[in-house]
């Protein structure tokens, strides 16, 4: 039952035009701020990929670090111990997240977590992953994996240069985009809905709840996957402290709540005023106040609890759709 | 008219610790309102509750057409077609009145029938379909418990549970809804009513069932019920 407006949203101007200015950006940044870009952008896929089970479904994962981890550590392991071609990894792994999500569900079904119980065991299953990860040799250990050099070769996963990777990541964060529309216009999403809104009603009118979160625990973890394994080879070096770390889950999670969950357009927001407010103050205060960005979401956060839970994104509509109103009233008048 | 229809015998449930439900047997016929009533934590939910599957039983059995439903998962009891309205009204309260419903018939078999159940449901509620662009959080309590109704009606149930349809509601809601379901009864349509209202179910009700400490105290027609002092003794648990 893919509803109408699903296709209507492909069709929209508002998504298109957008897209084609920003894929016109490598033209006009220099190479910090195009890096910046680059960064947004694999942030609007984290937080988008992570909306689908944090937002449509209400539940909130601190485990995607692990998938994320997946996509950049076991995909470059792949590559660099095995010699698999980095597409084909970058599958394996997505699927693997994939399988760990679905576990996650399972877990959740079989035990009823409620949802500060998800919440812990899923914190859990992050911490876990980043053991894994510092104790294995395999997997890079505590120093991490370099990559071999980009040679500019897109059959093996290379994007060239910074605009390479850039458009990479703008077609990624568009996928992660057109999937949650997709989700939100179609069955699977009403199920969520339900499943957040009031998981016994949606039990008792027939709604199977594991497979509703099983699959969207599998979507949003391969998406995050497959964004770790383009973060891996951008950044040409997989460093566990960054990409296996719960902290990583937290920034997500901070951001997507900031921007507002359920829908997409407040994570995606988000992530794209969030992420190079973050980067410039890094690049400017980094050396005197190193951590200066997690004060801004310290503070963004605390506000947005307090003045607008639901986010700031759906905050805004609200304020501006008030304002229209009051302006068509006082024509009337 | 005495097909069988559910046939719950000797069920022993309970949630940690002492049984809620010890050994109760009930049966519903097709085509009969059978009205489960007692006092707070007699046990009447809990009995529909593992009906539906929510709870699993520690003993007994439940049938369903013959068939035994005892072990099944909730999705699955839906699709056979027993569809429970749960206690307290609740709704999908972010999403539109109409979403609520459509959410209602998404199981395979009541995909079908989907347009015609809708149509149903505004006739037998036409303030659904006034609101039906609404979110059903703003509804009023009473139109929630319509929309509820509404909702489970959707799946195209056989035998349909409601969990106390009239609490919290105003008198009046209470009997435009008591009028509904009166009205799907005489359509044919087999309920089982949890409820506390006495007088209200008994009036509608073919038998009644009453509940005390997780016991049957009495069964019977609705009318020997509710000329039989021992229905109210039990009720005020002396």
């Amino acid at each position: 039952m893919m509803r109408p407006d699903f296709f209507q949203f492909l069709r929209s101007p508002l998504l298109w035009v957008p897209v084609i200015l920003a894929a016109l950006l490598p033209y006009g940044l220099s190479s910090y701020h195009l890096a910046i870009g680059t960064l947004a952008l694999l942030y609007v896929s984290l937080a988008l990929s992570w909306n689908i089970v944090g937002g449509m479904a209400g539940q909130i994962s601190l485990t995607h670090s692990v998938f994320v981890g997946c996509g950049a550590i076991f995909a470059s392991s792949l590559l660099v111990r095995l010699g698999v071609n980095l597409w084909i990894a970058m599958a394996i792994a997505a699927a693997v997240s994939a399988a760990i999500g679905v576990f996650i569900a399972l877990v959740d079904s079989r035990f009823r977590l409620g949802h500060l119980s998800f919440a812990l065991v899923t914190l859990a299953f992050a911490e876990i992953g980043e053991l894994v990860v510092s104790g294995s040799e395999w997997l890079g250990g505590a120093s991490g994996i370099d990559l071999p050099k980009d040679r500019g070769q897109f059959w093996q996963f290379q994007f060239g240069g910074g605009s390479g990777y850039f458009w990479a990541a703008l077609v990624l964060a568009l996928i992660c985009l057109v999937v949650s529309q997709a989700i939100l216009s179609s069955r699977l999403g009403y199920f969520l809905r339900a499943v957040r809104d009031n998981e016994d009603a949606a039990q008792a009118i027939g709604i199977r709840l594991f497979r509703a979160k099983a699959m969207a625990m599998a979507i949003s973890a391969a998406l995050s996957s497959v964004a770790g394994t383009l973060y891996a080879r951008y950044s040409n070096f997989v460093d566990p402290s960054l990409l296996a770390s719960p902290n990583l889950t937290i920034e997500i999670v901070l951001v997507a709540t900031i921007g507002g969950l359920g829908t997409p357009l407040g994570p995606l927001l988000a992530a794209l005023v969030l992420i190079p407010c973050g980067e410039l103050l890094r690049g400017r205060f980094g050396g005197s106040l190193p951590g200066l960005h997690f004060f801004l979401y310290g503070v963004l956060i605390i506000i947005v609890v307090l003045t607008s839970p639901e986010g700031m994104v759906p905050r805004l509509f609200g304020l501006w759709k008030r304002f229209v109103a009051g302006r068509a009233r006082s024509r009337d008048v | 008219m005495s097909t069988e229809m559910l046939e719950v015998s000797g069920l022993t449930a309970g949630y940690a610790g002492p049984a809620v439900l010890q050994d109760v047997s009930l049966d519903v016929n097709a085509g009969e309102l059978v009205g489960l009533l007692g006092a707070n934590n007699a046990g009447k939910s809990t009995l529909i509750n593992c009906v539906s599957g929510l709870i699993a039983p520690r003993a007994g059995r439940i049938r369903f057409l013959g068939e035994d439903i005892t072990r099944l998962k909730p999705d699955q009891i839906v699709a056979r077609g027993i569809v429970q309205v749960p206690e307290g009204r609740q709704v999908f309260p972010r999403m539109s009145v109409l979403d609520n419903l459509l959410l209602g018939g998404t199981l395979p078999a009541a995909r079908a029938d989907r347009v015609r159940r809708l149509e149903q449901v505004y006739a037998l509620f036409p303030r659904m379909q006034e609101r039906s662009a609404q979110y059903a959080g703003t509804l009023s309590g009473g139109e929630q418990q319509m929309l509820a109704i509404g909702r489970a009606m959707m799946a195209g149930p056989k035998l349909l549970m409601l969990d106390e349809p009239s609490l919290g509601l105003s008198p009046l809601f209470v009997q435009s809804i008591f009028r509904a379901l009166r009205g799907l009864n005489a359509e044919g349509l087999t309920m089982l009513l949890v409820e506390q209202n006495l007088t209200l179910t008994l009036s509608c009700a073919t038998r009644g069932v009453v509940l005390e400490r997780g016991q049957v105290a009495i069964a019977g027609d609705a009318a020997a019920l509710a000329a039989d002092p021992r229905t109210r003794q039990a009720y005020l648990g002396l």
